[in-house]
């Protein structure tokens, strides 16, 4: 079942096309990773998707429904959410607090957000840092309060924007196992990262992005071996070392 | 542990020392308040600059809501003011409505107010919600002194006096009705701001003043959400705006719209900590003893004086201590407990 | 009817010129350094005054002293910049804008306690005559105004876009961490665009006081009037505000006439209220 499909995605800038007719979809409960070298688009889809920018053509399929009309806030509340990928941490909100923010998403109630926030933190690991400022977080810390603040909108369909840039490998590794504990929960989940072997390795499918193209789609395996891909992006090591 | 011992135990946790404090303090204030104007200020000019305190301090509390609280610079605040006061007069001089209604309905044209001026400029960036303020205000101003039939123009909209009674919200003789009826008021305000504060507008705002766009990805409508604090707030200010009109007995155009009332009511806030709950009443205070004090002192000169006052002093607070009061108190104590953890280290 | 139409748009063209002088030096500070100068019209009201003591102390006529009203208003941008904004910008955003709020305040007082708080008006400058062409009344303050404000807007816009100092300035503007990484001394560059800002509307004045009265409390307005032309032109480009100065100056002369004098001032804000509805971007703007 398609819960996110593009059709024809076109976003200009002026004279400059971010993405170019980028046709894709993204089935219940996997996780599609999103690649490319810098400027290829990524985040700007992205941006589309959630909202955040409108389309100068094309249209975007959530459920089977027609999207394109809904701003931000709506789509979020549909279950369209995205992280950012300079985390917006906000600094003068305790953790718990940044997280019911999100939690309010579904609730009016300030005594349930916060029971719902709780769970939240339980299930990323933050309890333990619940009264800290949002200003006085590692960064590690503080990619892990945006995806748990994204995951207390309760929402379908996950944006990840480079959560683990910056990150050391035990932090990455940490971070991976709580994208797939999402999926497992029932999230759908699309990546977009630079840090091939974290998204290699969590990814069931891959979409490559080249100025603004879609040049390649498929499991890990077969993206890594296209020549297209490999030729814009992977360079001939990781190729090499994939055979 | 038996039953009688658990609750006990709860009651001690909940009521520690620093609670007990903090309300054992806010209840002192809350009587002091009550009698002041029995006890220590029974000259009538005294108990004027208690209701100046007040009023101001309700204004200041009521602006804390959409601009300490949502971070939005609502710089001509005034007109809500002068929407409350003008509505009040004039639905008592014509049609003999009494001011208590009088002010609910100034409150309700006051949002309606705020609904034309947030809602084409909260979409945009801060400043141009500021300048609509401003402009806003100008409007008004223009239309009250030109529809000189109806609002009485430049000379202003007098009420008539009239044998005092609650329904006409007139007392002569004494101050204390106007002082409990502002304390009730301030109150009020006080009340509001705090609930805001705690509900889930409270976190949202805070949220959008940090970053507009975590809180649309967060399915925050940032426009309802600021538009609703300016309501609530244009709302409460409206309030103020009757009540000094059946204070003064008069509305003055170039009084109720004017920019030093706007400056007078941001300043109370920055001056005692914008954001902060008890901020706003602190700045009223400090700042309201010294104009009113001035101007006695002064007199007829001070035709410039107290924009020359209010300038400097945003300037000031704004250079060196942005936060104001309740930032100096908190940078204080957070240096008192730095230094009481490595003493005891 | 039509002769009165082309009166108001001539005359409403050539007090545009001005306000679209004015409107470009707030353009200046407000694209370069995300400050919105709410001092604005009363750095106007100072020129208007400058120019008043150096006539009727001086002797020296309105047009001559233009140079000398530019040079005090652009040190008194300057003063402002280092002594207000530079030690404020690193904190909360709402600082810079407060700040000049309270320096608003601080020279309407200033003014009143200098000059007294009555209108007042220059006559007897060299400029004062009138002339006709085709049954409109050309005022020749006015048409010195409009003219030189033109001169001058052509002139920054060129300094901003052709020279060296204005492609530092706009790097400084679209990115301030990228100038200094270049070796644009961003401090200075905000220094002189707030000099420069500050300088137009010296200049603005200047021309002004030939053919305007002046109060202390004149500013307000022309704070709004350069608010609505930067918002009309788009916010940071500089022939978006001459432009919108000019359709301000036309659109009010016609409002007020056909509306009623007392709401020639209004109809700026219910403009201002409206490009804030229909396109808030302006004409140009990003």
């Amino acid at each position: 079942m398609k819960l996110l499909e593009t059709v024809g995605l076109t976003k200009k800038f002026g004279g400059l096309v971010a993405c170019d007719s980028v046709n894709l979809h993204v089935e219940e409960r996997e996780i599609l990773g999103l690649i490319g070298p810098n400027g290829a688009g990524k985040t700007t889809l992205f941006n589309c998707v959630a909202g955040f920018f409108p389309l100068t053509s094309g249209s975007i399929y959530f459920n089977g429904q027609d999207i394109g009309r809904l701003d931000a806030p709506a789509r979020a509340k549909k279950g369209i959410v995205k992280t950012f990928q300079i985390v917006q941490t906000l600094r003068l909100m305790t953790v718990l607090e940044n997280v019911m923010v999100g939690a309010f998403c579904r609730t009016s109630n300030v005594a349930t957000a916060r029971q719902e926030a709780e769970a939240v933190l339980e299930f990323a690991g933050l309890v333990d840092k619940r009264d800290v400022l949002g200003a006085a977080l590692t960064i590690a810390d503080r990619k892990q309060l945006e995806v748990a603040r994204a995951l207390a909108t309760k929402p379908k369909l996950l944006l990840l924007d480079e959560v683990v840039a910056g990150l050391n490998p035990t932090e990455i590794q940490v971070a991976l196992d709580m994208v797939r504990r999402i999926r497992d929960s029932g999230i759908t989940i699309v990546m977009v990262e630079h840090v091939m072997e974290a998204v290699m390795s969590v990814s069931d499918r891959l979409v490559v992005l080249t100025s603004g193209k879609k040049i390649c789609e498929g499991t890990p395996q077969e993206v890594s071996c296209d020549d297209g891909v490999i030729k814009a992006y992977l360079g001939e090591r990781y190729h090499a070392r994939s055979q | 542990m038996s039953l009688r011992q658990q609750t006990l135990t709860k009651i001690a946790q909940k009521w520690d020392m620093a609670t007990i404090t903090r309300w054992g303090v806010f209840a002192l204030v809350v009587a002091g308040a009550l009698v002041a104007p029995l006890t220590i200020f029974k000259a009538p000019f005294h108990q004027h600059i208690l209701i100046m305190v007040l009023t101001y301090g309700a204004m200041a509390t009521a602006w804390n809501i959409i601009g300490g609280l949502g971070g939005q610079p609502a710089f001509g605040h005034t007109v809500f003011y002068g929407v409350g006061a003008y509505i009040t007069g004039l639905l008592f001089v014509n049609w003999q409505i009494t001011p208590w209604i009088g002010m609910i309905a100034g409150g309700i044209v006051a949002v309606l107010v705020s609904i034309v001026i947030g809602l084409p400029t909260f979409r945009l960036r801060g400043h141009y919600f500021a300048i609509a303020t401003m402009g806003t205000g100008q409007i008004l101003l223009q239309v009250a002194l030109s529809a000189k039939t109806i609002t009485g123009g430049p000379l202003g909209l007098p009420i008539k006096v009239l044998p005092q009674g609650l329904y006409v919200f007139q007392f002569h003789g004494t101050k204390l009705p106007y002082y409990y009826i502002i304390l009730g008021l301030f109150g009020l305000t006080f009340l509001v701001q705090y609930l805001v504060q705690q509900s889930r507008l409270g976190y949202y705002l805070r949220a959008l003043k940090e970053s507009h766009e975590a809180a649309q990805s967060l399915g925050i409508n940032t426009t309802y959400q600021k538009l609703l604090a300016l309501g609530i707030s244009a709302f409460l200010t409206a309030l103020i705006g009757g009540f000094t009109c059946q204070y003064l007995l008069f509305v003055d155009p170039v009084h109720v719209f004017a920019m030093s009332v706007s400056a007078k009511i941001m300043l109370c806030t920055i001056l005692g900590g914008v954001g902060s709950i008890y901020g706003p009443i602190l700045g009223a205070v400090l700042l309201l003893t010294l104009s009113e004090g001035t101007r006695a002192w002064l007199g007829g000169q001070g035709r410039g004086v107290d924009l020359f006052i209010y300038g400097s002093l945003i300037l000031a607070v704004v250079v060196l201590e942005p936060f104001g009061i309740v930032g100096i108190y908190r940078k204080l104590r957070s240096r008192l407990v730095r230094r009481s953890k490595s003493e005891t280290a | 009817m039509v002769q009165i139409v082309a009166q108001l748009v001539v005359s409403g063209l050539m007090l545009g010129s001005v306000f679209g002088l004015m409107a470009l030096g707030l353009a200046l500070i407000w694209g370069i350094m995300e400050v919105v100068n709410f001092a604005h019209g009363e750095f106007l009201m100072l020129a208007l005054f400058t120019s008043f003591i150096l006539f009727t102390g001086y002797r020296i006529d309105p047009i001559l002293s233009i140079p000398i009203v530019a040079a005090v208003l652009f040190l008194v941008g300057l003063a402002v910049y280092w002594l207000v904004i530079r030690p404020i910008l690193g904190g909360p955003a709402f600082a810079p804008m407060l700040a000049t709020y309270g320096i608003s305040m601080l020279l309407i007082s200033i003014a009143g306690f200098l000059w007294g708080w009555d209108w007042q008006r220059i006559t007897g400058s060299v400029v004062d005559a009138r002339t006709s062409i085709g049954g409109v009344a050309i005022g020749f303050p006015e048409l010195t105004a409009a003219i030189v404000s033109a001169l001058m807007s052509v002139a920054i816009y060129l300094l901003v876009t052709r020279t060296r100092m204005g492609a530092a300035i706009q790097a400084t503007s679209m990115n301030k961490e990228a100038a200094k990484l270049m070796g644009i001394n961003t401090d200075r560059e905000y220094l002189v665009s707030f000099g420069i800002g500050a300088a137009c509307v010296g200049v603005a004045g200047a021309v002004m006081s030939t053919f305007y009265p002046m109060a202390p409390n004149v500013g307000a307005l022309f704070s709004y009037i350069a608010f609505t032309a930067v918002a009309l032109g788009g916010f940071g480009s500089i022939p978006g505000a001459i432009l919108g100065g000019l359709v301000i100056g036309v659109t009010m002369n016609l409002g007020g006439y056909f509306l009623g004098m007392e709401f020639k001032n209004s109809i700026v804000f219910v403009m201002y209220l409206l490009v804030m509805l229909v396109k808030p971007t302006g004409f140009f703007g990003w």
